[in-house]
């Protein structure tokens, strides 16, 4: 077979799979996202992975630290999404993508973990590089839940913790307005090119050069007509639509897990109450008794009881509200599970017939061929 | 865990102390021990008695639960008991973990496959919750002590429980957060 059939073959096979893995509805409903993700433009698209729940290894401290490990797992996707609206109200950036895993590539990724969120108070660390490994900022940011009753909210109501988000989306912005065209132009390429690197490593591999405080340098850029750059930012695109997919259907759970957590999180509220109101109780009349006697034996009992009846309170309604959402979780799971590994085995195939190509294109631009 | 608990526990009053007949021999043995009497024989002193009584009262307000229900996993064990709080046993990797907050602290032992929880609150109070079954399970014993360094002696009642199976009821419950607790005749799918 002469190297011009294969390469015929292998960019048929090629266009095929591109072709099959999104939907005409797909295409349409992700249309608007995808304008801005290829845009030219100097709006920079951001990814934000699920967040980290910050977990701690020993579940012996658990208690303590009032970590709630099934709620934390959904605050960690949850909390995404809301930051996520944030950057999109605040029309300074491209497309901003949740997505399930890290991307090495992306022009801007925005990591968090959650460091505290006991339902009044967020601790959340927010870690910003681009794609050419600068770190745009790397914070705690912190606050109290807005004080909104949960039956002026609905589904739809001010977002907890709107003021971090809001926050956030400011410091970025900051960050964003010090730099020039040329430098995110610099971000936007070598996005492209660490996405094309992964794929094609043959073929891309020599357009970036890692410095000595890490991060990457775009030594060239491959010519804008290059073929097999072309057949990258079409996979690219494909995968934005994917990826777009998989947001979409997060963002339906999303709803659903909504406002199961607004009444999780006022009754943390008024948990928070109980507590301060149960240290009030044994201050004011801890002092009022004779050492020994009946009432203050009753008083140091009830004390201890009283605060015991909280914390159990708080651990049975954490198994109700893991009841509520455990289904609308395990389906999210699923879904998005199918949907990665749908991605996964795509970028392999890609990633294969791309070398397969690249391997052609030379030994057919070589003399004689 | 050495020893298996779980299970649901209805007190058998055909058995176990009575508590005034342990305040009086807990009042023989003070006097006793103290020379105090009187013609009926030793007997604790007015002062000794105002002291044992709020220890002999605490025993007997938080003794009173009829049923108890125990679960119990590989890390915790649970004691629910009617009208108090539940104790806590929490284990990681064999090692008891206290619960502990400004108001009294928890912690549990074993002593062979007795299980022993004891809490302490602030001002010296403490409290000590023994368990431990019968060789066929059917039976559990819980002695439960109250001290205090405001008293001349703590105070001991021990009770007796009985393994029950609680009837399985006509509906499947659950508690949810926004729709409280949720019933159905089938299996629950929410």
């Amino acid at each position: 077979m002469t190297a011009c059939v294969k390469h015929r073959m292998v960019v048929a096979t090629l266009m095929a799979f591109v072709a099959t893995t999104a939907s005409p509805a797909t295409v349409a409903q992700s249309a608007a996202t995808l304008i801005a993700a290829t845009s030219d433009g100097t709006a920079l698209n951001v990814t934000i992975p699920i967040f980290d729940p910050g977990i701690p290894d020993d579940p012996s401290t658990y208690r303590d630290m009032q970590v709630f490990p099934r709620i934390r797992q959904i605050e960690a996707k949850m909390m995404p999404f809301l930051l996520r609206e944030s950057l999109v109200e605040s029309e300074r950036w491209g497309a901003v993508r949740v997505v399930t895993n890290p991307v090495a590539a992306a022009e801007l990724q925005l990591i968090g973990t959650i460091v505290r969120s006991d339902g009044d108070w967020l601790d959340l660390r927010i870690r910003a590089v681009d794609a050419t490994g600068n770190i745009w900022l790397d914070k705690v940011f912190s606050g109290q839940a807005n004080e909104e009753p949960i039956e002026h909210k609905g589904d739809k109501g001010t977002p907890e913790f709107q003021a971090i988000y809001s926050e956030i989306v400011i410091e970025l912005a900051a960050v964003r307005d010090r730099m020039d065209d040329a430098t995110v132009s610099n971000i936007k390429g070598t996005s492209l090119l660490r996405y094309a690197s992964e794929l094609a490593p043959t073929a891309f591999s020599g357009y970036l050069e890692q410095t000595n405080d890490g991060t990457l340098r775009l030594l060239r850029l491959p010519a804008r007509n290059d073929p097999m750059l072309i057949r990258i930012e079409t996979i690219r695109n494909t995968e934005f639509l994917i990826t777009d997919t998989v947001d979409a259907k997060f963002r339906e759970f999303n709803a659903d897990l909504t406002r199961t957590y607004r009444v999780w999180r006022e009754y943390r509220r008024k948990f928070v109450d109980y507590e301060a109101g149960n240290i009030k109780f044994a201050e004011a009349k801890a002092g009022d008794f004779k050492r020994g006697s009946w009432a203050a034996i009753k008083h140091q009992y009830d004390s201890y009881k009283y605060d015991r009846f909280t914390a159990q309170e708080q651990d049975r309604l954490a198994v109700a509200f893991n009841n509520e959402v455990g289904a609308t979780v395990e389906a999210m799971e699923i879904r998005v599970a199918e949907l990665d590994g749908w991605v996964e085995q795509g970028s392999l195939e890609w990633n294969s017939l791309l070398e397969e190509l690249f391997e052609i294109e030379a030994r057919m631009q070589e003399p004689g061929k | 865990m050495p020893a298996d608990f779980s299970g649901s526990w209805a007190r058998d009053y055909s058995r176990g102390d009575n508590i005034n007949k342990v305040l009086q021999n807990t009042a023989y043995e003070l006097g006793r021990k103290s020379g105090h009497g009187g013609p009926a024989g030793p007997m604790a002193s007015e002062r000794d008695m105002s002291r044992l009584m709020p220890l002999a009262r605490l025993v007997e307000l938080i003794t009173r639960t009829d049923v108890l229900a125990i679960s119990q996993t590989e890390h915790e064990i649970l004691v629910e008991r009617r009208d108090d709080f539940a104790l806590l046993c929490a284990f990681f990797n064999g090692v008891a973990k206290p619960t502990e907050s400004a108001f009294g602290r928890e912690i549990c032992g074993w002593d062979g496959e007795r299980l022993i929880s004891v809490q302490e609150f602030p001002d010296g109070l403490r409290v000590i919750h023994q368990f431990n079954t019968s060789e066929d399970r059917r039976e559990l014993r819980v002695i439960t002590t109250a001290s205090s360094d405001t008293s001349p002696m703590p105070f001991t009642v021990t009770y007796y429980y009985r393994r029950f199976e609680k009837i399985r009821g006509q509906y499947e419950c659950i508690e949810t957060l926004s729709m409280k607790r949720v019933c159905s005749t089938g299996e629950l799918a929410l």
